[in-house]
């Protein structure tokens, strides 16, 4: 049987709705709906309910009704971490989908070495976030090795180049954060992209060849299009996970210099665990969460523009 | 494949059975060791504490004391890393099973705990067995207060001296600093302490102390920072005493004498910049001192400088023993705590290891502190500890939330020199008091 | 995707190997140090000094003596096992329903699970733990297996892997008369060894890393894992860099294993023509 090429149209689902096909899919589905109902949707709705109470440290101390949400509303640092978060959202995921893809390509052919060097750009990912960012630390520093690699880069060419304050500035502390996180997340991306390559036929790339399409046309008409549910999949998890970035900017730079790192989970944790106002700390998630679903449910319309799936 | 991968998992697990069972494992650590005490304890407390592996060590030694004295009563200890602690016992705070939280803990701040209601109030304990209050240091029980009753005793007092490298004092000419030094006698020495290279990098700073710490130099110089620490109405940050004090040091950063917060942070904090002699002097509490006689460095320790016309300061705060409102065993838990505070109990035992400044006056005043230990002048130490008064941090419930999101981001901006005290210190009070206003502050 | 098969290389392959080095450089620096601060006694560290008389492997022992950490190992080994092995098979079986049955409320319930992803844990922390509480399960293994056996994660990219394998596999099954569950064991599940593959290693990875939980539902020092013990070397005052680092060397270890294993399953051409029908 023949492979249909990439490029024709989607087929539709040749099965129609059998009803012995409902009892199948809901057995399926019943040992991990079981646990979601109990680990994960009863603890969700809680924190929603939450979100709706004055909540200290050992329950309700009464009804805050929408009074979380208006003072979130009305919190300067509620707005400034999430002009933080905004920023991170806008500089990590795509960069980090571009470059994981880029390595997970150049590292799917036969070179020599290919297995090492995959491990090696895996590494990070595996490493402890708090060794990776107090040696991020040090390498940042305003007197540390790239700071001293910048100068001495600029006095071959001739200009006084001088690395901006990563660390110690209110203005350019974010980029400390985007660095680590792109050193640290980027490998995930790299290993689920390898993965997906692995399902792209190897015909479709040597019946290409052989029309005379380039690297980058192959690259283009087969390799996107057929990993693109994998894309999709990236782009969602990526973004959430942007939006609900905590562990980097935590320790690297523990939300500072005045607030100028820090993330909305990070606002959330303090609120929950610092001030113990688990109440707020809700609102805030629920609130945040109106922004992630948004975002979700418009690319999952969307994606009909632009994923390619073999089934419907 | 994932039939290779799940023959690989289980070597794993085979592999990691076989070290876990040639690792030594503590004996069934949830029972405690069966001991063979001549009575049979009628109680067991919980005991609380944060700390590393060796400062467990210590609290051991001292419940082991306790036992010794009072067989009726065991102790188990219940001991979570620094970072931990607190998400922890809030964890079993939330779960409201008077099983899981322990009868006595180590606690910080104490009033935001008081306010929820978890602890017990001390007060009739202390007047039932007449415990002397006034051994304490001036000040320092006010942060374990709440509403005007006592509900932690606390361990030690956080007594920040100036610590300076003698091998760099004397490599500049430098006299060591004494109690007649002020901040002019400071910034002289500091400037000559400061050491820079060809391209006006510092490598040698004359001083370094966490910004957060910059309340000791607000109130030696007559400033504040709100006009109650425990029921506040107005920012006083914004007065011209406490400007001052702020420009002081931001001056000392700007010049280079001092180090930036970030610097200071990426350089691996301050004793490791004191032990590398990048820092010739730095402002800290005594819990450097273990290490830096490991180092065998030589060093010694002074009264921090006060301005002209100002006045000794040093902020009253420490960790504290509090008792918890569950708790099954009260009586036995304040016998444990008395103890624990008492001069010739837990404090000499704590105070003669080394680890603390106690809270207690007269068992800073005894040989288990006064050693021939280094550093020498350990009476510079008491000096400080005796000047220590309210005001370096509020001692109310919403106190943490002020200072996270309204005077601390404000400070980091000063000392990251971003921005001018006389212009951002009086914007941050106002949005302080509209902080204290929204929360109900003063309260009547 | 594999212009030149020939010896010698091709100068667009010098320059890629050049680039990937350099990254590789990047990548590699920051677990250097990790690697050196780890043989060198916390002074070294602390003075930023590390003279070569100085080299030692003593951290790598103290480790092991100054806290239970063979117990530790051995509870994360046991938790992270069995989550990875249940997770991947509960998701395996709810993404199958989800990509190719087809039952009322589908993408409702689907849209369910990835919204539960948009919450963050610090808000569900405490609902949880009051759950396991509860349930009696506190400082037991079950409280640190059972709830991770549920990943929208997980299900999600196993989806959208099944999605991607076509129809056609499915319907020669059938015709053969294979139900669904053969299917799924005979045909799915095969053709998704490289996706399950990398599933495992995140799953394993992120258990195995996992701190929060695993300190919110164990008391005892022999209920504890791995990131809670390491996180003992972080003190109020002090860390004792040369053992956290080193306690992170070998933390890293089983989790690199288990990847090194499954890239194996990261070979391009594996799939297709020798299964015929594709």
């Amino acid at each position: 049987m023949s492979h249909p090429s990439a490029t024709t149209a989607v087929r539709r689902n040749p099965f129609r709705w059998r009803p012995d096909q409902q009892w199948e899919a809901y057995l399926f589905v019943l040992p991990s709906l079981l646990g979601f109902l109990v680990f994960v949707f009863l603890a969700v709705g809680a924190s929603f309910g939450i979100s709706f109470l004055d909540w200290g440290l050992t329950g309700p101390r009464g009804v805050a009704g929408l009074s979380n949400y208006r003072e979130l509303l009305r919190d300067p640092v509620f707005w400034r971490v999430f002009r933080n978060t905004a920023f991170y959202i806008f500089t990590i995921v795509p960069t980090q989908l571009l470059l994981g893809l880029l390595i997970a390509v150049a590292l799917n052919q036969a070179l020599r070495g290919q297995e090492l060097l995959r491990i090696i750009y895996f590494l990070p990912v595996v490493t402890t976030i708090v060794a990776g960012a107090i040696v991020f630390r040090l390498l940042l520093s305003r007197t540390g090795p790239l700071a001293d690699l910048v100068s001495n880069l600029g006095e071959l060419a001739g200009l006084p180049l001088r690395m901006p304050d990563l660390l110690g500035s209110t203005q350019y502390s974010k980029w400390s954060v985007v660095l680590l996180t792109l050193w640290k997340n980027t490998g995930f991306t790299m290993v689920i992209y390898l993965a997906a390559l692995q399902g792209v036929p190897k015909e479709l790339y040597d019946a290409a060849h052989v029309d005379g399409a380039g690297a980058w046309q192959r690259f283009r008409n087969i390799t996107v299009p057929l990993i693109s549910p994998t894309t999709f999949f990236l782009f969602i998890l990526q973004t959430i996970g942007a939006f609900q970035l905590f562990a980097e900017p935590f320790v690297l730079t523990r939300g500072g210099p005045a607030q100028s790192s820090m993330t909305v989970v990070h606002y959330i944790y303090d609120n929950a665990f610092r001030f113990t106002r688990m109440g707020k700390a809700s609102a805030i998630a629920w609130f945040l969460f109106l922004f992630i679903f948004g975002f979700t449910v418009m690319q999952n319309i969307m994606q009909r523009r632009w994923v390619h799936y073999e089934t419907e | 494949m994932p039939r290779k991968l799940w023959s690989v998992l289980s070597v794993v697990m085979v592999l990691a059975l076989a070290l876990g069972a040639c690792a030594p494992v503590p004996p069934a650590p949830a029972q405690p060791p069966a001991e063979a005490p001549a009575a049979k304890p009628a109680v067991t407390l919980r005991w609380a504490f944060w700390g590393s592996p060796e400062e467990a060590v210590s609290h051991k030694l001292v419940a082991d004391a306790f036992m010794k004295l009072h067989p009726e009563i065991k102790i188990e200890t219940w001991n979570e890393p620094w970072d931990n602690y607190f998400t922890k016992i809030q964890a079993l705070w939330a779960s409201g099973d008077p099983a899981a939280v322990p009868d006595i803990a180590f606690l910080w701040p104490t009033p935001k705990y008081a306010a929820e209601g978890v602890l017990e109030n001390l007060d009739p304990y202390i007047q039932k067995s007449g415990y002397n209050l006034n051994d304490y240091w001036g000040g320092l029980l006010e942060s374990a207060k709440y509403q005007g009753s006592v509900y932690g005793l606390p361990r030690d007092i956080e007594v920040n001296v100036l610590y300076c490298n003698k091998d760099l004092f004397d490599k500049a000419g430098v006299p060591y600093p004494d109690e007649s030094w002020t901040w002019d006698d400071l910034l002289a020495a500091a400037e000559k302490l400061t050491v820079k290279d060809a391209g006006g990098k510092v490598v040698q700073y004359a001083l370094a102390m966490e910004g957060g710490k910059y309340s000791k130099w607000v109130n030696q110089n007559g400033g504040a920072i709100l006009d109650d620490y425990v029921n506040p109405s107005k920012c006083m940050l914004a007065e011209p005493k406490s400007i001052e004090a702020v420009q002081f040091f931001a001056d000392m950063m700007n010049k280079g004498y001092a180090m930036r917060d970030a610097d200071l942070s990426q350089a691996g904090g301050d004793a490791a910049v004191f032990l590398s002699g990048q820092a010739a002097m730095i402002i800290q509490n005594t819990s450097r001192v273990s290490t830096f006689n490991a180092a065998k460095m030589n060093y010694d320790v002074a009264v921090v400088p006060i301005p002209k016309g100002g006045k000794r300061w040093n902020p009253a705060g420490g960790a504290a023993w509090v008792m918890s409102a569950k708790s099954a065993n009260k009586d036995a838990a304040w016998t444990f705590l008395q103890w624990l505070q008492s001069a010739d109990g837990g404090q000499k035992l704590y105070t003669e290891r080394g680890e603390i400044f106690p809270a207690l006056q007269s068992a800073a005043n005894s040989p288990a502190f006064l050693t021939d230990q280094p550093p020498a002048n350990k009476q510079g130490i008491i000096a400080e500890a005796a000047a220590s008064g309210v005001g370096g941090f509020g001692y109310f419930p919403e106190w943490d939330e002020l200072d996270s999101s309204v005077i601390g981001p404000a400070l980091q901006r000063i000392w990251a020199g971003e921005a001018d005290p006389a212009q951002l210190l009086p914007e941050m009070c106002k949005q302080a008091d509209q902080f204290l206003k929204d929360k109900g502050y003063p309260k009547p | 995707m594999r212009p030149n098969e020939g010896k010698t290389l091709a100068p667009s392959q010098i320059a890629l190997y050049a680039i990937l080095a350099a990254g590789g450089l990047v990548m590699l620096a920051p677990f250097f140090t990790i690697l050196v601060v780890s043989l060198w006694p916390n002074q070294a560290f602390l003075a930023r000094r590390f003279p070569l008389e100085q080299i030692t492997l003593n951290n790598y022992l103290e480790t092991f003596r100054v806290i239970p950490f063979g117990r530790y190992i051995l509870n994360s080994a046991i938790v992270t096992v069995a989550v990875t092995v249940l997770q991947i098979l509960i998701s395996s079986l709810a993404a199958f329903a989800f990509a190719r049955l087809r039952f009322r409320g589908r993408e409702g319930l689907f849209l369910l699970y990835l919204a539960t992803l948009m919450i963050p844990s610090q808000v569900t922390l405490i609902p949880n733990f009051l759950i396991i509480k509860n349930l009696g399960w506190y400082d037991t293994y079950l409280a640190l297996i059972v709830p991770g056996l549920f990943s929208a994660l997980s299900t999600f990219l196993l989806r959208q892997y099944y999605r991607t394998i076509p129809l056609d596999l499915d319907e020669a099954a059938r015709m053969d008369g294979a139900g669904s569950l053969r299917i799924w064991l005979q045909v799915i599940v095969p053709l998704s060894g490289p996706v399950m593959a990398a599933l495992a290693v995140f799953t394993f990875q992120a258990t195995w890393n996992d701190f929060l939980w695993p300190l919110v539902v164990t008391g005892s020092q022999h209920m504890r894992t791995v990131p809670i013990g390491l996180s003992y070397f972080v003190g109020q005052y002090s860390t004792a860099w040369n053992l956290l680092m080193a306690g992170s060397m070998i933390s890293v270890l089983p989790v690199l294993l288990i990847y090194f294993l499954a890239q194996k399953t990261f070979v391009q051409g594996i799939t297709l023509t020798g299964l015929g029908g594709r």
